[in-house]
Order: C-alpha cells, then sequence, then structure tokens
C-alpha cells in the first residue's frame, strides 16, 4: 500500500512526513516522532491513555489515523512543561498525588488541559463529570479532581496577574 | 490491535467522494467520517475496507442551518460540534441531550452526527432520536440526491437503506416545539446504551398531549417507535396511571435479545423503566414551555 | 502433633518521635511520569528491534490439526512464524508452582490443543506490529472441536470431558483441612446458618499491559530481557529453565510497569515468547501484550468461587465455627496452585474469635484463561464470604450488624487463629467506632427509614474485615505432605551507597515502580535514618544478574519488607561512619552519638562530624584509617521474613505465615432503583489499621484506588464465559471499570496500631481497598432490599441480576 505525505504541527513544532494511510496518530506520534509519552492502552477508544489536543480539542488518538490528523496542531503531554517548569496541572498532580502508576497521566493530563481551557473555574463535580471521559484504574479519581481544581485556582490568579500561564 | 491495510483518499468535493467509491467498489470501500465507530471495529480487524474516502474536507458538509421549520445538520458535523451550537439547541433539543450521551467528549471531538447515524448501531443514541423526530436523511449517489425518512432508513443492525455508492450528507430534523427527552442506561457513564428513550411531544392548554413520538434503542436490531404507547398517549391528559399503561402497551411486545449486559427480561424492565421517566420528564418541560 | 511452637519474635521499642515516616510529601516518582517519560516497555526501542504478535485460539477447547505456516512466512516484513509445536522444542515448559505440573503441563503456545479461547497457537515475528497481524491472519489452523468444559461444578463430574487428559481428572486439588473441634462446635451451636454463595471472576486489567524486549547474545547464549513483569530474583532459574539456559545467563532488567495490581506478578509467558523469539531471529524481539490478549489470555484472572458455608452460633450471637467448602475455576492451568486460599487461610476467621473451622477446597480445571494474581489474592473473596455469613446470622438473630461484630472481636494480641497464623496487634473497637462516626451510621440510619416510608431503598453496608501483609511462601507448600520443606525466608535487599559528597543512593532489587511508591518509601526511610531531604536521595533499580537475594512485591509486603532492609543497611553504614567519626575526633565510638546527620561526642556537640564529612574521608583518604577499613560507604542488608513458622506434620496447624494483619472496616451507603437493579452511591466511609503509616496520602490513594477496583467488581466487572466456552468480554465495551462517575468520594480515616513485630510498627496496606469494598457494597445492596425479602449472593450486583433477584422474589415491575 501507498504512504502519503502529512504535515502535523506538534506541541508547535512543524513536521512533514511519510506515514500509510492506516498507521494510527498514535503510533505516528511514538515511532516516528518519538513523543512516547502518550500511551497506548486499549485501542479502541475507551480508556483515554492515548488522548491528545487535535486543534485544542482532546481527541481519542488510537481511534485516528494519521492521516486524518494532517494539519492539523497537535498537542501531547511533552508540550506541557516548558524547560524545567512544570505546567501548573503537572504541579498539581505531583502536589495532590493525582497519580499513581502514571500510565493514565500523559492522557488525562490533555484532557483536563481541555477542561480548564473551556472552563477555568470549573466546580469538583464537573470536574468529575468531564473526567469520566479517561479511565484511571490506580486512584479512584478523587486525587485528580482535586489537582484539577487546584491547577485551575493557580492557573486562574496567574492569569490575573498577568503572568503567561504555559498550556 | 492494528488496522488491515487500505488504500486512502481525502476528495474535497462530494462528486468526487462518490466517483472514488465507485471506482474501488472491488475494494469493499467505506467512507470514514469521525472514524469513533469505524476505526476501533478495524483496529479489532473486525472490518477491513480496502479503501476509505474521508469525507472531512469535503465542501457543504459540515454546516448546522436553521430554518422556520427544520435543523439541517450536515453529515460531517462534529458532536461536539452540534453540542454546542445554539442553533441546533434551539431546533432539536433532543438532539443536544441526546449528544450528551454519546461516548465522552473525546470521541465526541471526532465523532460526526452522520457517522453515528449511519453507522446504526441498534444501541446508538442518535438513530433513536431521529427516528423519533421523523428527521430526513439526505443521500448522495451516483443518480443524484434523495431523501430518505428515517422510518425507512434503519434496517437492521449497522444496515441502512444508503447503497454502497451513497454517501449521508445532511439529517434534517423538523422544528417540534413542545417537550423532549432522552434516557438511557449504560454498565457506566459514557458507555453503550443498554436501552435508551428518545421522546418527543407537546401538549395543549389543559394539558392534553396532541402529538408523541417515542422511540427505544437497544431493544431490537433497529431502533424502534413506540406506537402504541404514542397512541396511547394523544389526546390524553396523562396521570402516572394512564402513563404506566401507556408503557405497558408498548412494552407487552418487546423481544429484545439477551446479552452481557442483561437478558431480554431485564431489558424490557429497563425499558419499562425508562420510558415512564421518558414521557414524565418530557411533559413537564412541554408543561413548563407552554 | 496438632500444634507448633509459637515462638515470638521479640518485641520492638519504636522511636516515638519520627521526621519522616508519617509525613505526606510528594512522591519522589512523580516528575518523569508527569512529563510522560516513565520509560515502559513499550517506550524502550533497541536497533534492529522486530515484534511479535500471537495467533489467539477461537476455540475453548479443540485439538489442533494442522497448522500451515506458510503463507505468514512469505508476508512481507515477516521474519520468523513459530508454532506451539515449535515452541515446545524450542522452550520448555512455564515455571509452574501448581500441584503436579506434569499433569497439567503449561507452555508459552499450545501444543497438542488449545484449552481457551485466547489461548496463544503460533507467533509471527515481524518488522513492525501491523506486518505481524497481517501475517497472522494468513496462518491457517484446523482444529477439531471438543466439547468444553465451562461449569466447574459439571467439570467435577465423572464422564465430562478432560481438560488435560494425564491428570485423569478435571480435579487438580481437593483437601480439607480441620482446625478445632468443628463437629463438636456445630453439635453444641443453638443456631446453624447455611448459605451458598458465588463470586465470579473479574481481573485486574491494568491499562497498561504486559510485555518484554529480549535481546540475546549468541557469544554467551544468554538473554538480557526488559519486561514490566515483577518479581524474578527468586524464581529467576525456573525462568531460565524455561529458556533452557543457566540461570547465569539470564539477566531480567525491571520496567516500571503501568499499573498491575497484581496481575503482572511473575508473568513469564510474554518474556519467554519475547526470548524464543530473539533467538530465534538474532534480533532484539519486543512481545506486548493488545488489550484483548489481556483481557483473554494474560493468565491473571480473578478468582472464580462457589461457597457452601455453615455458620455455628450461641443464641446470643457468638460465632464459634466455620465450615467452608468451596469449589474454584481455576480455568485451564493452576500457576500459583491454590495459593489464593492460603491468603484466604491466613485470615478466615476475620477479626472474630472464632474457634475453630474446616476448610475444604476443589481446584478445578476449565477452559478458560488461567487465575493469577488479583489484589487480595483470594483474601478478598474470603472476606466477602465471611462477612455475608456474619450478616445473615445477624438477621437470623434478630440483630444490629454493629452488635454481632463487637461481640465477636479479638481484642487480645497477639492472636493465634485457628489455622495457625498470627494476629499481630490490632483495635477493632477504635477502626468501628471512627468509621461508624466518618460514616455517620445513626444519620443514615434515620435517612434510610424516612426514605423507605418513600419507597426509596436506602442500604447501609458495615463489614469489619482483616488486612493481611507480608506472605511467608509457606502457604503455597503446606498444601502438600511433601515436600516439607523448611520454611521458605523470602528476603528482600537494599545497598545503600553513601558517595564521597554524602549523597545517599538506595538500590532495590526485583522492585521494580508499578504504581506503588517504592522510590518515594525508600527515601522517607533512609530520610529517617540520616536526617536527610528524601527528595535528595537517589533510588535505582538493580536488574537480576547482580540482585541479591528479593522477593519483589505481593501480598502486601514491600514496605515492610524494604523497611526492614533500609533499616539493616543503614545500621551497617552508621556502624562504620561512627567508627571513622571517632577516629577523626580522637574519641571512643561509644561516647558518639548519631545527632541530625552526624556522629557527635555525647555533650559535647561541637566535636563533630557530619555524614559528608566522614564520607569523603572514608572514599578517598582510606590511609588515614585502620588497617581494617576498607574504602567506601556502601552497606547491603538481605532482610527475611522477621516471623514465619513451620505447619505441623499432619497440617491440623499451618504455622506463622501472614502475620502482620491489618484491619479496615468499609461503610458505604447505596440508592438500589429498584426499577431497574441501577445501584449508585450517597456516602462511602473507609477506615484502615495498617499500623504505622509511613506516607498517610499514598496509603489514602491506595484505599481510594483499591475501593474504586472494589467498586468494579461489585458492581461492574466480569469476565464471562458463555455456555459455549466463549469469552464474551474482550473489550472495554463489554467489560464496564468505573469511571470517576461511578466512584464517590471516600472519607477516609486511619488508626495506627504499630505492629511490634516490624521496624517502625509498619505493616502493609497496598490491597485493602478491593479487600473490603465487595463485601461492603454487597452488604449495602442486601441490607437495601431486605424490606423486599431480597439478598443476593452473588458477585458482580449487575442490574441484571438484581433485577432478576427482584423478578424471582415477585417485584416484577
Amino acid at each position: 500500500m501507498s504512504t502519503r505525505e502529512i504535515t502535523l504541527t506538534v506541541n508547535g513544532r512543524r513536521t512533514t512526513l511519510s506515514v500509510e494511510p492506516r498507521k494510527l496518530l498514535v503510533d505516528v506520534l511514538r515511532e516516528d516522532l518519538g513523543l512516547v509519552g502518550t500511551h497506548i492502552g486499549c485501542e479502541h477508544g475507551v480508556c483515554g491513555t492515548c488522548t491528545v489536543l487535535r486543534d485544542g480539542r482532546s481527541i481519542r488518538s488510537c481511534t485516528t489515523f494519521a492521516v486524518q490528523a494532517d494539519g492539523a496542531d497537535i498537542r501531547t503531554v511533552e508540550g506541557l512543561a516548558q524547560g524545567p517548569e512544570l505546567h501548573p496541572l503537572q504541579e498539581a498532580f505531583w502536589e495532590k498525588q493525582g497519580l499513581q502508576c502514571g500510565y493514565c497521566t500523559p492522557g488525562m493530563l490533555m484532557r483536563c488541559v481541555e477542561i480548564l481551557e473551556r472552563d477555568p473555574d470549573p466546580t469538583p463535580q464537573s470536574v468529575r463529570e468531564q473526567i469520566a471521559s479517561n479511565l484511571c484504574r490506580c486512584t479512584g479519581y478523587a486525587t485528580i479532581t482535586e489537582a484539577v481544581c487546584a491547577a485551575a485556582e493557580v492557573m486562574r490568579s496567574g492569569a490575573r496577574a498577568g503572568t503567561e500561564v504555559a498550556s | 490491535m492494528k488496522p488491515a491495510a487500505f488504500d486512502y483518499a481525502a476528495p474535497t468535493r462530494l462528486a468526487d467522494a462518490i466517483d472514488l467509491l465507485v471506482a474501488h467498489a472491488d475494494a469493499e470501500p467505506r467512507v470514514l467520517a469521525g472514524g469513533q465507530s469505524l476505526v476501533p471495529l478495524m483496529n479489532f480487524r473486525l472490518a477491513q475496507p480496502g479503501f476509505l474516502v474521508d469525507l472531512q474536507h469535503v465542501d457543504g458538509l459540515s454546516d448546522i442551518r436553521l430554518t422556520d421549520d427544520e435543523l439541517v445538520i450536515g453529515a460531517m458535523v462534529r458532536q461536539s460540534t452540534a453540542e454546542e451550537s445554539a442553533d441546533a439547541a434551539a431546533g432539536a433539543p433532543l438532539l443536544v441531550e441526546a449528544l450528551g450521551h454519546v461516548a465522552h467528549p473525546p470521541i465526541r471531538n471526532s465523532g460526526t452526527i452522520g457517522g453515528s447515524i449511519a453507522h446504526a448501531d441498534p444501541s446508538a443514541e442518535l438513530p433513536a432520536v431521529a427516528l423519533a423526530l421523523d428527521a430526513t436523511m439526505t443521500a448522495a449517489g451516483p443518480g443524484g440526491e434523495r431523501r430518505i425518512p428515517a422510518a425507512e432508513f434503519f434496517r437492521g443492525p449497522f444496515e441502512t437503506a444508503l447503497g454502497p455508492d451513497e454517501i449521508l450528507t445532511e439529517v434534517r430534523l423538523p422544528r417540534r416545539p413542545g417537550g423532549h427527552a432522552f434516557v438511557e442506561h449504560a454498565r457506566t457513564h459514557g458507555g453503550f446504551a443498554v436501552v435508551a428513550v428518545a421522546v418527543d411531544l407537546a401538549v395543549d392548554d389543559a394539558g392534553t398531549v396532541t402529538r408523541a413520538a417515542i422511540a427505544l434503542s437497544g431493544v431490537g436490531p433497529t431502533p424502534i417507535r413506540a406506537t402504541a404507547t404514542e397512541q396511547a398517549l394523544v389526546g390524553t391528559v396523562p396521570d402516572a396511571e394512564s402513563i404506566r399503561s401507556a408503557v405497558a402497551a408498548t412494552v407487552a411486545v418487546l423481544s429484545p435479545a439477551g446479552d452481557v449486559h442483561g437478558s431480554s427480561e431485564t431489558k424490557v424492565d429497563m425499558a419499562r423503566s425508562y420510558l415512564r421517566r421518558g414521557i414524565e420528564l418530557a411533559l413537564d418541560r412541554a408543561a413548563s414551555r407552554r | 502433633m496438632t500444634t507448633v511452637d509459637r515462638p515470638t519474635p521479640p518485641v520492638r521499642t519504636h522511636k516515638a518521635e519520627r521526621t519522616w515516616v508519617g509525613k505526606s510529601i510528594r512522591r519522589v516518582e512523580d516528575p518523569r511520569f508527569l512529563r510522560g517519560r516513565g520509560g515502559y516497555v513499550a517506550d524502550l526501542v533497541l536497533p534492529g528491534m522486530l515484534h511479535a504478535a500471537v495467533l489467539r485460539s477461537p476455540h475453548p477447547h479443540a485439538r489442533i490439526v494442522s497448522i500451515d505456516t506458510s503463507r505468514a512466512e512469505a508476508a512481507p516484513g515477516v521474519h520468523a512464524v513459530v508454532t506451539g509445536a515449535q515452541a515446545a522444542e524450542l522452550t520448555d515448559p512455564l515455571p509452574d508452582f501448581g500441584p503436579n505440573p506434569a499433569a497439567h503441563t503449561w507452555r508459552c503456545l499450545a501444543v497438542d490443543k488449545v484449552r481457551y479461547v485466547g489461548e496463544g497457537v503460533a507467533v509471527v515475528v515481524a518488522d513492525d506490529r501491523y506486518l505481524a497481524e497481517d501475517a497472522l491472519e494468513l496462518i491457517d489452523v484446523e482444529y477439531e472441536p471438543l466439547p468444553p468444559v465451562v461449569d466447574p461444578l459439571a467439570a467435577l463430574a465423572d464422564d465430562a470431558p478432560l481438560v488435560h487428559e494425564p491428570l485423569g481428572s478435571n480435579c487438580a486439588y481437593d483437601r480439607t483441612f480441620e482446625f478445632g473441634d468443628v463437629a463438636g462446635d456445630f453439635e453444641r451451636a443453638d443456631v446453624v446458618v447455611t448459605d451458598q454463595l458465588r463470586w465470579h471472576r473479574s481481573g485486574g486489567q491494568p491499562l497498561e499491559t504486559v510485555g518484554a524486549v529480549a535481546e540475546h547474545d549468541p557469544a554467551t547464549g544468554g538473554f538480557r530481557v526488559h519486561t514490566n513483569s515483577l518479581s524474578f530474583t527468586s524464581y529467576l532459574f525456573m525462568v531460565a529453565t524455561a529458556l533452557k539456559i543457566p540461570a547465569n545467563r539470564l539477566d531480567i532488567v525491571p520496567m516500571p510497569a503501568g499499573g498491575s495490581f497484581g496481575s503482572k506478578l511473575f508473568v513469564t509467558k510474554p518474556l519467554v515468547i519475547a526470548a524464543m523469539c530473539a533467538r530465534l531471529t538474532g534480533r532484539p524481539v519486543r512481545y506486548l501484550e493488545d488489550r484483548v490478549d489481556n483481557m483473554a489470555n494474560c493468565d491473571h484472572h480473578g478468582s472464580d468461587r462457589h461457597y457452601d458455608v455453615r455458620m455455628a452460633l450461641t443464641r446470643d450471637g457468638k460465632i464459634t465455627a466455620i465450615d467452608i467448602d468451596t469449589v474454584d475455576d481455576y480455568g485451564a492451568y493452576i500457576q500459583f496452585g491454590v495459593g489464593h486460599h492460603g491468603n484466604a487461610l491466613a485470615q478466615v476467621v476475620g477479626p472474630y474469635t472464632i474457634g475453630s473451622v474446616r476448610y475444604r477446597v476443589r481446584a478445578v480445571l476449565t477452559n478458560k484463561n488461567q487465575q493469577g494474581a488479583y489484589r487480595g489474592f483470594g483474601s478478598e473473596v474470603n472476606n466477602w464470604m465471611l462477612e455475608q455469613m456474619v450478616d445473615k446470622a445477624a438477621r437470623e438473630l434478630g440483630m444490629d450488624p454493629v452488635e454481632i461484630r463487637r461481640r465477636n472481636f479479638i481484642r487480645s494480641f497477639p492472636h493465634f487463629i485457628p489455622t495457625g497464623n498470627v494476629y499481630d496487634s490490632g483495635d477493632y473497637d477504635a477502626v468501628l467506632d471512627k468509621t461508624l462516626e466518618l460514616g455517620r451510621y445513626e444519620h443514615w440510619r434515620e435517612v434510610q427509614e424516612q426514605a423507605r416510608a418513600e419507597g426509596r431503598y436506602i442500604g447501609i453496608g458495615l463489614i469489619t474485615a482483616q488486612e493481611r501483609s507480608v506472605f511467608s511462601a509457606t502457604e503455597f507448600w503446606f498444601w502438600f505432605d511433601e515436600p516439607g520443606a523448611p520454611v521458605t525466608s523470602m528476603p528482600e535487599s537494599v545497598t545503600l551507597k553513601v558517595d564521597a559528597t554524602g549523597a545517599i543512593t538506595a538500590t532495590l532489587y526485583s522492585c521494580a515502580f508499578w504504581g506503588n511508591s517504592p522510590e518515594t518509601m525508600v527515601a522517607q526511610l533512609v530520610a529517617e535514618e540520616f536526617d536527610c531531604d528524601p527528595h535528595d536521595v537517589s533510588v535505582v533499580y538493580q536488574s537480576s544478574k547482580n540482585g541479591l537475594p528479593a522477593t519483589g512485591p505481593g501480598g502486601s509486603r514491600t514496605t515492610v519488607m524494604l523497611a526492614g532492609a533500609v533499616e539493616g543497611a543503614s545500621a551497617k553504614i552508621k556502624e562504620k561512619a561512627r567508627r571513622a567519626a571517632a577516629h577523626l575526633l580522637e574519641a571512643d565510638p561509644d561516647d558518639l552519638e548519631w545527632r541530625d546527620g552526624g556522629f557527635e561526642v555525647r555533650g559535647v556537640p561541637e566535636k563533630r562530624k557530619t555524614l559528608s564529612e566522614i564520607a569523603i574521608m572514608l572514599h578517598l583518604f582510606k590511609h588515614s584509617f585502620d588497617e581494617d577499613v576498607e574504602s567506601g560507604l556502601e552497606e547491603s542488608k538481605v532482610f527475611d521474613h522477621p516471623y514465619t513458622t513451620m505447619p505441623s506434620a499432619d497440617r491440623k496447624d499451618l504455622g506463622v505465615f501472614y502475620p502482620f494483619m491489618g484491619h479496615a472496616c468499609h461503610l458505604p451507603v447505596v440508592e438500589v432503583d429498584v426499577e431497574t437493579g441501577v445501584v449508585t452511591f450517597l456516602d462511602y466511609a473507609a477506615v484502615h489499621d495498617c499500623g504505622t503509616l509511613v506516607n498517610p496520602r499514598s496509603l489514602a490513594g491506595h484505599i481510594q484506588g483499591g475501593t474504586a477496583q472494589g467498586i468494579g467488581t461489585a458492581l461492574y466487572e466480569e469476565f464471562v464465559y458463555g455456555p459455549d466456552g466463549q469469552l464474551q468480554t474482550t473489550s472495554y465495551l463489554d467489560y464496564p471499570i468505573p469511571t470517576s462517575l461511578e466512584v464517590p468520594e471516600l472519607k477516609i480515616g486511619h488508626v495506627e496500631t504499630p505492629s511490634p513485630w516490624t521496624p517502625h510498627g509498619i505493616k502493609g496496606g497496598g490491597e485493602g481497598g478491593r479487600m473490603m469494598a465487595p463485601a461492603a457494597i454487597n452488604a449495602a445492596v442486601n441490607d437495601a432490599l431486605a424490606p423486599l425479602g431480597v439478598r443476593i449472593t452473588e458477585l458482580p450486583l449487575t442490574p441484571d441480576r438484581i433485577r432478576a433477584a427482584l423478578r424471582a422474589a415477585g417485584h416484577g415491575s
């Protein structure tokens, strides 16, 4: 089967690469671009470990062919921290222990980036409802909910103070 | 769990998309909308199309139009886009409510209205909505365009009236003032519906039901209309007892297949309960909007 | 002789003031995982690495007539295709701790016949996983289907088809143990409560599957294998045997596991497949299960039990005896034997003063994926069974569930239970009191009353149960009269190195990261010893080849065992440092005391050497010291199980094998929608006592997360095999895992009753949530449905089961 040339902007970096149409976006990110932070869990769209942002919205990269993302802006967990500086969500997940094994964490973080970009001041219940999209087998979700609310507060105060908050 | 190989094209014109389906007929081509049903099936290798026609860049399939009497949704409108659309909320609140039950936001960010309807999963939400609202599906094929009423569209599990070289281009939902409700049971939030109920009805000032359209998913090979219940409700001012007996009229003839999520008897119990809840909620809303 | 000697270890005095142990700190592991740099097995790419995929059997039971691999071998990118018959030439059977392994030989691929849906029959090695899966479709297997063995009770019939012909039966193990005067206690009983109970199989389902990357060295014939499975050091030789190499030619490199919950414990099949393929192709090979492999062919389904139970009581609610007959459906193989029932026997009487126990276990082989480990390892099932019986007894006696428990609590410790195991310490009343308060028991009873008047069904579940920790391997062999081995030590080791700058590195053996916090815990323990910041302690994992004796995680043993190893290694470091400091200070070593990160002359704080001052001298200036002092400051400690004793020869006393006994009380409040059978949580309180806490926040995480899994077990998760032997739940569409909306936020409380026999008084606590929640939720649902005359004795409590029970009780619609 033939390959196709596609262009992806991943974490701000534009890349052109040649892929087989059947290659899943998650495999292109992991294998072709070496961005192994996006994980594979169920490969049928349920668990959410492969969640990335496409044009600002969360998607399952295991049920998306890379060719479908041609021209898209993709953000992955590798784009969150700015050098040594963790993203406020990463900081909050650390502080609240919003992770145990860490496997769902990158997908969960990307989903939470979207949640906070769309609602900077969510209630804990709203966070709970929205993170139902991503399975976590370790934490029971309580500390993740706490972390998202804590990060929201930090990000709001950062925004108020006019400091740039990495996202 | 990696898909088998296929060839792929992403045309920008509808005519080209149809031509590709015709030209690659031997490869058992499929159209690719959001891919949220098709790609998992391909990952399991339960579907192995030899050619995919990606519709995402095709002009004119991603618009939402609200007129005085209908809401027209392009087949490639993403589910999350429709969910957030003020026009959709005004034109078909039942659809918007149902969308909240379709898997999870990251799925709806890719999944499309047309993709879900054309996939015709017997437990899916949107086919029930289309059926309840008497939607019309517009299909485009080599012979031109045709319109298919929902009642004729769903033929069986994963089977529709669309021909192999036809593409669903839009869904036309008549605007119906009144009250609506979408309720369902899924084993966990965002999971497939075991039983789903879509209700759309209207009442007059006296509280008499003037119109009732009710559809169920998960209890048959296609979504079905609860015709007996609709007939029992229209012309009455329903109370708890008459709702119960109206529901019983439909429930009596259901014989859903049992599966890992529930026996036939349990699905009937679910249908009974959710029909009642859906009707009560829709009546409340209809009354409050009168 | 029916009892064994019961020496107890010396009672420790625990430090009253602790700086780091007991403090919730940010985990030292987290920054790499938060950045997506966890370094999981799927992230490892070696030059020239190939990818393997396994062809799974579509039949539950079938003879393999022929396999034609020619089309697959010719497919693009394919390097090798190995059938089961070829694999049997290349490898020996997989490690098997079960009874009579030769009668039910377990190999990495099926040879003559397949024994469950999903069992591997061939493996393809190709340039990538896509091409490997393409080639799987080109393998032509001719099967001759055989009648499947699905129902474990039917499997016991004389004329049942056989899963393993050499065994001559489907019963792999059948024995009845008696502890105490069971017959007499039943004869004397005022009341005998009986029941039949059914626990269906579910599994850990970590979001990361199991896998391995294997490299073969043709020069030595050896392997280096990177895997996310765990616990290889002690039993490495068994894996080497499967690969037909000497144990000193195998090096297993632990990789972090993206969750395990038991299910990655000693998983040898992916490793052996990857290694076999690496040797065959001369290239590194990755074999990583996909999700279907992990659901259908993981060798780690959980318990699947039928129970017939009788409980003897006095009229005033004192439980005197319990008679348990259980049939456990192990699936097609039995790799860990009936160790799951050893777990049950460790705490078979729960927190109660039950005087005698009869326990019959029959392990049945069927055409299903085999059992392995799942958080609780069978003891959670015993907890559920026992609490169901206690609740039923309370109901029959007209007693309150709180009252019957208080009447039977053990209150004096150490307490030897009838099986011979010991409970080291506990305060069950304190845990119960705290739970009743935290969970607002009285308040919910009032709400329940009002709700019932409104036709709503609210239920309050209350269970008090045990959480054993730190197993001894006797529980894997006391089932048999032979081999009559001595007690197994099950050690765990740590090396501590203080470098020339005084910075500390801890090396762990056989203990990879698997979602618990070994690095944080060890860092806290080291910091406690040396008065440094835990975030400054470096923790590394050693591969097996350079490993000290170690057993690895499992049975909630890691924290206690590593605490002992850290304590021992620290003492050695401090001893050497003391001598060095004494030399440098020209003082008597006995006059020095450790204070605030250094040694100082007692009462003369200005005469002091910090650890870094001592370390640089020991590293670089050895000749400043006496002849017998060696350069450097590095010490290891192999810490053996602190308390385990031999079973009696007649097995009427199993000895001490799981001595550090945690305890918990769970109090969920649920509402059951009787129309649909849907259960929702209104509240949930959980109080655990795992002795002294190392990192309270980590333990709370285990409680919350374990409870979430217990909710899955109680309400949602089940591997369903149809009567035809087909696995009907092969994806997450059919195997529902709780999301954030199915899991309530817990009110968590801790009670700390230190163990007298472990460092700092720590007990293990990694499994607790799941050991309690299924019993508690079942109790709550039964409490809700009591007014309708419905009591459910089968898990999970799906809407379907609840509705079926209600219909059977006449509540049709």
